[in-house]
């Protein structure tokens, strides 16, 4: 695609840039039909590359981006559906993250809107204060009725029951001989969310042969905050996380940085992009998803194998952010568990950070999409590797969601995962450990 | 009498809801952009039915205000025309948006049913879901593609089960004259219909060939035969270094397809078409073809050789199949050229990995990275065929390697053989933001399909472009009769008038 920006702006290098990226479009459009917000409303500008000739009209010109523009890209998902399909690899990512902070910078949003933004984007990254955030909505939910609809739509998204567990710094030893020194990722919203979900992660890791820090000065990504357009922020949550790990990595050696909130691993992943230092980088490049680095151990042969059949769903920032789609399956597998596809995979569940905060009927449809598709399935339990899905999905499915970590820790020795608590299961099947051959007793085959 | 516009949208969205018609600035662009030397075309609008009956009403007020309507169903049609109208001002039917179920699966007859919007990666998911007992042939394109759009163009795959058309089985066509034709046995005036998706060829005329290539009807349903899914795929892969090599390949595969030891077709490509998808040239810019020396780093690079030939057997394990790999290899080898590489290391390469996938079934986006070969984004694709005769072939290779040269373009191609036959998969990739190398696409496009008709060769799916020149190519017979066949069943000419030539 053509571009026409002048030396001046090109003399800024985040223009600089994006020129670079909007060159690389050239409008074939197979991003088109991979992208769920073009294929709920086909409007051209609900789709990658309108967005993208948005973005380009929107920086050549400078100035106030018009409301239009900022709509349409409002309702971008980051789901990186589009880059998965795209045949030049436009770099949509950086350019869509360079255009939510220039509107962020230069466009004045409503003062409801203004005000919601700064209260998520201050909240949600601090567990403690999201935690009494989220009690004091349940007192205001009976009061919901007379709120605005965005803050009910809200309030309507809060869990019925959350199991916080927020965790200091801490060193958890392996079990047996030490194979690596790994550090968690603690996160943020996860933490007053789902505390479940660090605690299996840290007895897996244990289980596996590996110190788990939690290291002093890490916390959140700063994932949400940049899919906001508040890139200032973000950057600041980066550092603190980068010199966290680079210190500990320092002192004592890290192996490798775990995550198991998806979205914010892929956001890790791209730390050197975002600070432009080597501290960074290094740090960029020990990140990996908890099923990344359990499929490089080896799961331990699981001692009391589940055959339950297990609809995995494949966060986005997972499967198309960090192309990590194999290992939760190998993994799942390797414990017992019959792993089936959900249809139309490709496609998100309508989370996506804040996403289903800030475009509440764009979400539902999503959801409501994602959860046909699981039911259609027929599993006897879901699973995923990304809080941010884990809620949206419960709130479709009217049933609890687990995480992969979650299983594979109660496969391998750990609890019942307390969401499944009293839930009726089927009896498990025959437990299959091999990788599923398709149609072994299909006619002539 | 004229085409009156407004008259038209404003019944189409009295009939059919006001989301059923999209005008807007932006759409309009969008749906007439495509990847051809000769220009965008922009549509006079974009309509969205959602039942055959709605295509009926689109029909009948086309017919009532002579408007001219362009159908598309999903995917890119990239190369091809995209989803560019065969002239600016049709007004496109979108028939993806809303026409996207599958109508039915019959698993114990294997078969689907589908409507237009169904893609790919629906069917496979839905086939997967149900057990994964059998499997759709896909191309090697967008999973976002679907099989009616490509069947009715008459695509392929690479399966026993490639011929699209072919392994399709029962229409439901909304014709020009706004009537409902159902085809094979399901033209049966019954309510009960037991084998529209299982026979064609029960009584009279077989009717279906009529709507591939050609724009007398607007295919609103239509069935596909599904092939039981084996399971396990053993594929096999062979490199030759030289570029005359080809001859040699084509007399190796002739036989394993003529006896059809091996179920696949052949996908047999040059280092291009398949080094390309993993970067752009590095030569871009000279003005001139790729070097030798260029084409020679890439081939070391990749591990590939000048010709790549690619087959793979089905059966209920690895073990049963190692003989028939042992036969093939022994055959290929004796040629003391062939390289073998086998089905473990080719699942590590990428370009070969895509191979793969499509003699499984699998929906997969790698080969669509030659598409960036060259910057800008233009692509045509040009698609003669060869008998398999490997003399011949290699004739044929000359001749456009040559005619590729001397417009400067790359030469970029996969033949796909068969027993007899082998369709040659060219694709030019040019800058179509540089109208000096658009113009050299055209003529090295044009260069070719004349060459290749004063040796008696037709070219299969065409890209928009060159449709009237193509049809300009057949005997005056073909063309009174596609004529005849236009006025009896599109008295108006409003479905598609130019596709494919006929007016």
């Amino acid at each position: 695609m053509r571009t026409n920006f002048t030396a001046a702006q090109l003399a800024d290098p985040a223009i600089a840039e994006a020129d670079q990226i909007l060159q690389t479009c050239v409008h074939y459009g197979f991003c088109t039909n991979a992208c769920p917000t073009y294929v709920l409303t086909r409007d051209e500008n609900d789709s990658p590359r309108g967005r993208i000739d948005l973005i380009r009209g929107m920086l050549e010109a400078g100035g106030t981006p018009p409301a239009k523009t900022v709509h349409h890209l409002d309702r971008c998902l980051s789901c990186l559906s589009c880059m998965t399909t795209c045949a030049v690899k436009v770099d949509y990512v950086h350019l869509i993250d360079r255009a939510r902070t220039y509107i962020e910078q230069h466009y004045r949003r409503p003062v409801a809107d203004r005000a919601m933004r700064a209260l998520l984007a201050f909240v949600l990254p601090r567990p403690r204060l999201f935690q009494a955030a989220m009690q004091a909505g349940r007192l205001a939910q009976p009061f919901a009725p007379a709120l605005p609809k965005r803050l009910r739509a809200m309030l309507s998204m809060i869990p019925a029951q959350a199991s916080p567990d927020i965790l200091a710094p801490d060193t958890y030893p392996a079990e047996g001989a030490r194979k690596k020194r790994v550090a968690l990722l603690a996160g943020c919203a996860q933490q007053a969310l789902n505390g479940n979900i660090n605690a299996a992660t840290i007895r897996l890791l244990q289980r596996h042969g590996c110190d788990v820090v939690i290291a002093n000065g890490s916390g959140c990504c700063g994932s949400l905050p940049l899919h906001m357009g508040r890139e200032h922020e973000a950057k600041g949550f980066a550092q603190a996380n980068v010199d966290a790990w680079s210190r500990d990595a320092a002192e004592h050696g890290l192996d490798a940085i775990v995550v198991n909130a998806s979205g914010c691993g892929t956001t890790m992943k791209d730390y050197g992009h975002l600070l432009h230092t080597d501290k960074a980088k290094s740090v960029g490049a020990l990140t990996c998803d908890i099923t990344e680095l359990l499929n490089h151990i080896g799961l331990m042969t699981p001692p009391n194998p589940r055959g339950y059949r297990v609809a995995y769903h494949d966060p986005c920032s997972m499967q198309h952010g960090q192309k990590v789609i194999d290992e939760p399956r190998a993994l799942l597998r390797a414990a017992g568990f019959q792993v089936v596809d959900v249809p139309e995979r490709h496609f998100c569940c309508g989370s996506a950070g804040t996403y289903n905060l800030l475009q509440p009927e764009m979400a539902e449809a999503l959801g409501q999409r994602k959860a046909a598709h699981i039911e259609s399935t027929a599993p006897d339990i879901v699973a995923t590797g990304n809080i941010g899905c884990m809620t949206q999905l419960g709130r479709y499915l009217g049933k609890p969601v687990v995480h992969t970590v979650e299983l594979l820790d109660w496969a391998t020795g750990g609890p019942l995962p307390p969401a499944l608590e009293g839930v009726p299961l089927p009896e498990p099947s025959v437990v299959q450990t091999q990788a599923a051959q398709p149609a072994a007793d299909a006619g002539f085959w | 009498m004229s085409a009156n516009f407004d008259a038209f949208f404003n019944e189409i969205q009295a009939k059919l809801g006001p989301d059923a018609v999209n005008r807007s600035d932006e759409t309009l662009t969008r749906y007439g952009e495509n990847t051809m030397p000769g220009g965008d075309r922009r549509p006079a609008g974009v309509v969205y039915p959602a039942s055959t009956a709605e295509v009926q009403t689109i029909v009948r007020a086309a017919n009532a205000h002579k408007v001219p309507l362009y159908p598309v169903s999903t995917g890119n049609n990239i190369g091809l025309g995209s989803r560019s109208a065969s002239t600016a001002g049709q007004v496109i039917v979108d028939l993806g948006r809303k026409m996207n179920r599958i109508l039915e699966i019959n698993d114990r007859l294997a078969y689907c049913v589908v409507e237009p919007g169904v893609t790919y990666q629906a069917i496979t998911d839905e086939l997967m879901r149900r057990g994964g007992q059998l499997m759709l042939d896909v191309t090697s394109g967008p999973p976002q593609g679907g099989p009616l759009g490509n069947a009715l163009d008459k695509g392929a795959g690479y399966t026993p089960y490639f011929d699209h058309f072919g392994f399709a089985c029962g229409m439901e066509v909304v014709l020009g004259n706004g009537e409902v034709l159902r085809t094979g046995d399901g033209s049966i005036d019954s309510e009960h219909l037991v084998n529209w998706h299982t026979s064609k060829y029960s009584f009279g005329p077989i009717l279906d060939g009529l709507f591939t290539q050609s724009n007398y009807g607007i295919v609103t349903r239509m069935g596909f035969w599904l092939m039981p899914r084996p399971p396990a795929v053993q594929s096999f892969h062979f490199t030759f270094p030289d570029d005359d090599d080809l001859e040699e390949v084509i007399e190796l595969c002739r036989p394993l397809k003529m006896s059809n030891f091996v179920p696949t077709l052949f996908r047999v490509a040059n280092d291009l078409y398949l080094t390309a998808s993993e970067g752009q040239s590095k030569e871009y810019g000279s003005g001139k073809s790729l070097s030798d020396a260029g084409r020679r780093a890439l081939r070391e690079h990749f591990g590939l050789g000048a010709w790549n030939v690619s087959g793979a057997f089905y059966g209920p394990n690895e073990a049963a199949m190692a003989p028939m790999i042992q036969r093939v290899r022994d055959h290929f080898m004796k040629s003391g050229k062939a390289r073998y590489i086998d089905h473990e290391q080719a699942e590590s390469i990428p370009t070969l990995q895509v191979a793969i996938n499509a003699f499984s079934g699998t929906p997969s986006l790698g080969e669509l990275g030659l598409l960036k070969w060259r910057p800008g984004g233009g692509n045509i694709w040009f698609t003669p065929g060869t008998p398999m005769d490997g003399k011949i072939a290699n004739e044929f290779q000359h001749l456009c390697r040559k005619i590729y040269d001397d417009h400067g373009f790359d030469y970029t191609v996969m033949n796909v053989c068969g027993a007899r036959f082998a369709r040659g998969l060219h694709v030019i990739t040019f800058n179509r933001e540089d109208a000096g190398e658009s113009k050299r696409a055209d003529a090295c496009y044009r260069a070719m399909a004349k060459a290749f008709a004063d040796r008696g060769v037709f070219v299969g799916r065409a890209p928009l472009d060159y449709h009237d020149m193509h049809f300009a190519q057949t005997m005056p017979g073909f063309q009174q009769a596609c004529t005849a066949i236009k006025q009896a069943l599109d008295p108006n000419g409003v479905i598609a008038p130019g596709r494919y030539g006929i007016a």
